[in-house]
């Protein structure tokens, strides 16, 4: 026979690695459901459902390890009354956990996690005595029994109703004739001396001695076992002392001990009653084990009423790479059709009075239409519901509660809400983070939320919803909220700020604090949180999805985190404008507004141009050249743009217009800074700079303004710009 | 050559992958569709039509048992159960055989090592049960618990060695079930079972019908009105001994590509007791069998071999009586009257007679 082709063993593997996480999870959510509703029979068998498809899953594409000990917990989750066993569920989280770990061995090829623990756990679970009746310590009763029958017999000899299922029916009655017959049924145990150099030949003469001292009726093990070279059973009928037969047995050098036991005395009963009472053996045997057998039926065959919903039977699986290429294509088509646009603009400009332009205006505006839908389709492909991610939370709420001691609620909604995968995938960290913080920092511990009036039981909770063009994920706690004064200390400690600075600081500013790397107010350093990293990397992720985090805290009522995540990676709405004859866009639902002023309009505060716009005061931010004596007349485009929850003003040269651009990824390598975020290439030809803002903002806000608007002039100089208009190259342009 | 429509039903995504898979190595088998559980595929069936369906028992909302009802009262469809190889798996199957399924098939349980295997299985499986002509059960669904008779005492008269496959579980339980408790002759049967299953099936068995069914041991006693049925994955033979006849069980290799193996069984009982043998060849894929048949033939014994239009699968029967090694060939409905009329009443001579001879 041959093996079927590697390849699809692999694909296979594949498959299961990708399928296996489904089951995993829902492992991990029976085990919090069985948590809640202990004893519940019905989680149980879920349980056992998902451990058995887990199992066969894993023996089909040949991961043995893994299939054993599934194989295993299915078992012990079939015993009755398990159910009512507090370890169950503790046992289904650490199975789950170290599935996930031998599933990630075996896809990276790595060393095996070691099962021994869980698979004591499990073997204890077995072990345990059930309140329930019949099964579950029958089973373990047959297990044990297969495995005492191997060491045993020697002890067992004196019940001879227990020995007797190691001897066959045949052997039996032979037992009940010679006993009849008025022979004594002896049991011999003979250890053969493991210094006998020649264990074979040494049997045959511990046979043919015993073959003199009476009937040999059975013998164990067999001559042709390798086992039998240390230590032979046999079961003789005989009218000899146990001392006659155990010195003659003897025989030196070649056995070690014997040990012979009285298995049935001689008995004087008539002979013909003896058949009669063996035949009723076999029977009874059989109806007992018949009725064990029943009651499971019903059990197994219970239909389980709302396990898993109507779901996905019409779903493909698809390699997000391969829709990532149709979603790189579409792109390219949008370029295409910008191109298109633009050499029809030009037609049109040289013919005006051709015919032929409004057949072309119609046939782009189809074509624009139905690439835009192509577009979000694509786009739809790329989406899944935030829940794929909010259903990891349980899991991980309950474990760290646990470590923390706390007593804690998770709420989830907007579990609908659909985001990109990509996007998915990359905020999967820090909501992680995030939630981690609630409970360690956030949430009281129950004595504290006693004492300020509150249930013991803390909540905290993930939401998600849809605005405008935008994501929004929040993670809130009803817990003791973010002291701004706590912050402004520490922050001030650090050396982040002065205290005369930190004075001015509003809450919102001041709990930016927390962005910063290495900012950390908690007393200790715990496993769980504390440690200073965390909030720094949660917000350089969202800069990098050209989202962005914010912070709301109440003091004594709890803390909100809210992230602002763009629908898709992939495609902006941007607005493209000129900073010293280059050509930048930014993403258009960052902009509020386009104002139109004057080089006079703009004021200094704090060495900070600052805008005045209606009634409002706006940091401006002047990314070209810094403004010359004289120019108080001279035009300004402001782009009102939104940071987090700030408001800014972008001084930029022109606008060019908006455009949908197709985000093309930047090597490292090529652009050492994290001002520009991507590019773009629009239809004729050129290639835009897409900013990102947050980190624009922030640049501007880590220095400190020396002299008069330096601070937010020319960041978007290069040396050669500098050098042109004489300016020091240090201030921070870097492209 | 008609196309066979299959429906795979399994709630594992990998599975719904790996079975189709499996399937497709044979160009006369079409996978029309897959379902993840029991609502989903009453539907597609309607739909679709498939030829064959096959089932997984252990799935979420609707499981494998209650489809498998739903199915055989709406619109019968040949059904091939999944089932995995563990002591609750073996129940549920044979309840799922009791319920009118066609065959089963155990699950993979290894990609590299066993997978060729168990495809040609499952293709031979598929392809028998688009083949076969769903009968209604004849069983009725579930029989109340037959009284169990004392057994005839002393030794049995004859030998019954009954070999069969595919199909065999429904067929054997509707001759076993047809002879009484004091039925004179001593049964042994090798059914191609795995593993496990036989203990079930046994039991099973064991609760239908008036005679006493066991999965053999060595050395258990050959007795009239007991069968024995072979434990799977072991060879059995008979033996007869100064104070009764015995089964062997044994590990040798395949035979047939089969262990246990029928020709090894009437092999066996051909040899040891000759004229008082007799071989039933039944229901199933293959030959093997037959060769064992001409051998009990050979030695005098009689020999039964299940009609075609009776057999789910007309394979093992049909290779022993192209070869002429089937005395009788015989109906299922009447098998049981004709076992009967063969082994004959327990008289009370005979009985002593061996009574004489066991004495010795």
């Amino acid at each position: 026979m041959t093996n079927p082709p590697d390849e699809r063993g692999v694909e296979l593997r594949e498959l299961f690695f990708e399928t296996s996480q489904e089951l995993l999870q829902a492992l991990n959510e029976e085990a919090l459901k069985l948590e809640k509703n202990p004893g519940d029979e019905e989680i149980v068998r879920g349980i056992r459902r998902t451990v058995h498809t887990l199992k066969g899953d894993s023996a089909a594409c040949g991961l043995r390890e893994l299939s054993e000990l599934a194989h295993q917990f299915e078992d012990a989750l079939s015993l009755e009354g398990l159910a009512s066993q507090a370890a169950v569920a503790e046992i289904a989280f650490s199975a789950a956990d170290l599935f996930t770990e031998m599933i990630g061995a075996y896809r990276k090829n790595t060393k095996l996690p070691a099962t021994k623990a869980l698979s004591k756990k499990i073997q204890e679970l077995m072990a345990a005595p059930k309140p329930g009746k019949t099964r579950g310590p029958k089973k373990v009763a047959v297990k044990a029994g297969s495995r005492t029958k191997a060491i045993s017999p020697k002890k067992s000899s004196h019940v001879s109703g227990r020995a007797a299922a190691q001897w066959t029916e045949y052997e039996r009655l032979a037992m009940t004739r010679a006993q009849s017959a008025g022979q004594d049924i002896l049991h011999v145990v003979v250890k053969i001396d493991p210094h006998c150099a020649m264990p074979i030949a040494g049997r045959q003469l511990v046979h043919n001695a015993i073959g003199t001292m009476g009937v040999v009726i059975a013998a164990r093990p067999d001559a042709k076992s390798p086992a039998a070279s240390k230590q032979i059973e046999f079961v003789l009928a005989s009218v000899q002392t146990p001392e006659q037969i155990e010195a003659k047995c003897k025989i030196p050098t070649i056995v070690e001990e014997v040990t012979v036991d009285l298995l049935l005395p001689a008995s004087k009963a008539q002979p013909a009653a003896v058949p009669e009472a063996l035949i009723e053996l076999a029977p009874e045997e059989n109806a007992a084990e018949a009725e064990t057998a029943a009651p499971q039926t019903p059990a197994a065959a219970a239909p389980a009423p709302g396990a898993v919903l109507v779901t996905q039977e019409n779903v493909l699986r698809v390699e997000a790479g391969r829709i990532d290429n149709v979603l790189n294509l579409v792109g390219e088509l949008i370029i295409g059709k910008s191109m298109l646009q633009q050499a029809l603009s030009e037609f049109s400009k040289r013919y005006p009075k051709e015919l032929l332009r409004g057949k072309f205006a119609d046939a782009m505006a189809f074509q624009a239409r139905v690439l835009n839908d192509l577009q979000r389709s694509v786009m739809k492909i790329r989406m899944v519901p935030v829940d794929q991610l909010f259903r990891r939370f349980p899991r991980m709420v309950r474990d760290v509660a646990r470590q923390c001691g706390r007593e804690v609620e998770l709420a989830v909604s907007g579990q609908d809400t659909d985001l990109d995968k990509g996007i998915l995938d990359a905020i999967a960290e820090p909501l992680t983070h995030l939630v981690r913080n609630a409970i360690s920092h956030g949430i009281e511990s129950a004595e504290e939320r006693h004492k300020s009036g509150k249930a013991a039981q803390g909540v905290v909770r993930l939401n998600a919803y849809h605005q405008g063009n935008q994501v929004v994920v929040e993670v809130s706690d009803d817990g003791r909220g973010i002291d701004a004064q706590k912050i402004r200390a520490k922050a001030i400690e650090l050396g982040l700020t002065t205290p005369e600075e930190a004075a001015k600081l509003t809450e919102p500013e001041t709990l930016n604090f927390i962005f910063r790397p290495g900012f950390s107010t908690a007393e200790q350093v715990t496993e769980v949180s504390g440690r200073g990293v965390g909030m720094d990397v949660v917000q350089s992720v969202l800069h990098r999805l050209k989202g962005s985090v914010s912070v709301e805290t109440r003091l004594g009522q709890g803390t909100t985190f809210r992230l602002k995540l763009p629908l898709t990676l992939a495609i902006i709405k941007a607005l493209l404008f000129w900073v010293e004859q280059r050509l930048y866009a930014i993403p258009l639902n960052a902009v509020l507004e386009i104002a139109r002023t004057f080089e006079g309009e703009v004021h200094q505060v704090d060495n900070y141009e600052v805008l005045q716009l209606r009634n409002q005061v706006l940091p401006l931010l002047r990314l070209g050249r810094p403004a010359h004596e004289g120019d108080h007349k001279s035009k300004l485009f402001v782009l009102i743009i939104t940071v987090g929850e700030r408001k800014y003003g972008l001084i930029v040269d022109a606008l060019e217009g908006e455009e949908e651009l197709v985000i093309k990824a930047l090597d490292d390598q090529t652009f050492a800074t994290d001002l520009v975020s991507g590019a773009s290439i629009l239809g004729d030809g050129r290639v835009v700079l897409i900013l990102n803002l947050p980190a624009v903002v922030e640049h501007v806000a880590r220095l400190r303004p020396q002299e008069m608007g330096q601070a937010n002039s020319g960041l978007l100089l290069t040396h050669t710009d500098r050098a042109r208009m004489a300016l020091t190259p240090d201030a921070g342009g870097r492209i | 050559m008609k196309q066979v429509r299959v429906l795979v039903v399994d709630d594992s995504a990998l599975m719904r992958k790996l079975i189709p898979q499996m399937l497709a190595a044979d160009e006369s088998i079409d996978v029309v569709g897959t379902a993840m559980d029991g609502s989903f595929c009453l539907k597609k069936i309607e739909e679709l039509k498939p030829n064959v369906v096959t089932l997984d028992l252990e799935m979420p909302g609707m499981n494998g048992i209650d489809t498998l009802k739903e199915i055989m009262r709406r619109q019968p469809v040949p059904v091939i159960v999944f089932s995995s190889h563990s002591t609750e798996g073996a129940t549920v199957t044979m309840k799922a055989l009791g319920l009118g399924a066609f065959d089963f098939v155990t699950k993979p349980k290894d990609a590299s090592a066993h997978m060729a295997e168990i495809a040609r299985e499952l293709i031979a499986k598929v392809k028998a049960a688009a083949e076969c002509k769903l009968k209604p059960r004849m069983m009725p669904g579930m029989a109340p618990k037959p009284e169990k008779p004392p057994a005839p005492s002393g030794s049995p008269n004859k030998i019954v060695a009954i070999g069969v496959s595919t199909g065999g579980p429904q067929a054997l339980e509707f001759v076993l079930s047809q002879l009484p408790g004091d039925f004179p002759g001593a049964i042994t049967v090798v059914q191609h079972m795995p593993d496990g299953f036989t203990d079930m099936f046994a039991r099973r068995l064991d609760e239908v019908c008036p005679l006493r069914v066991k999965e053999a041991q060595s050395g258990d006693i050959l007795l009239p009105g007991r069968v024995l049925i072979c434990p799977g994955s072991r060879h059995m033979k008979v033996k007869r001994l100064p104070l009764g006849d015995i089964a062997v069980l044994g590990d040798e290799p395949r035979v047939n590509g089969h262990r246990p193996s029928v020709d090894v069984l009437f092999n066996s009982v051909a040899e040891e007791f000759h004229s008082n043998a007799v071989g039933v060849l039944m229901t199933g894929m293959g030959d093997d069998g037959a060769e064992g048949l001409g051998a009990i033939k050979k030695a005098g014994g009689m020999t039964l071999a299940q009609s075609e239009e009776s057999c789910v699968v007309y394979g093992m029967p049909k290779a022993a009586i192209e070869r002429g090694y089937a005395i009788r060939v015989v109906g299922l409905d009447v098998m049981g009257s004709t076992l009967q009329a063969l082994c004959g009443r327990n008289t009370a001579s005979e009985a002593a007679g061996r009574a004489v001879r066991a004495g010795n």
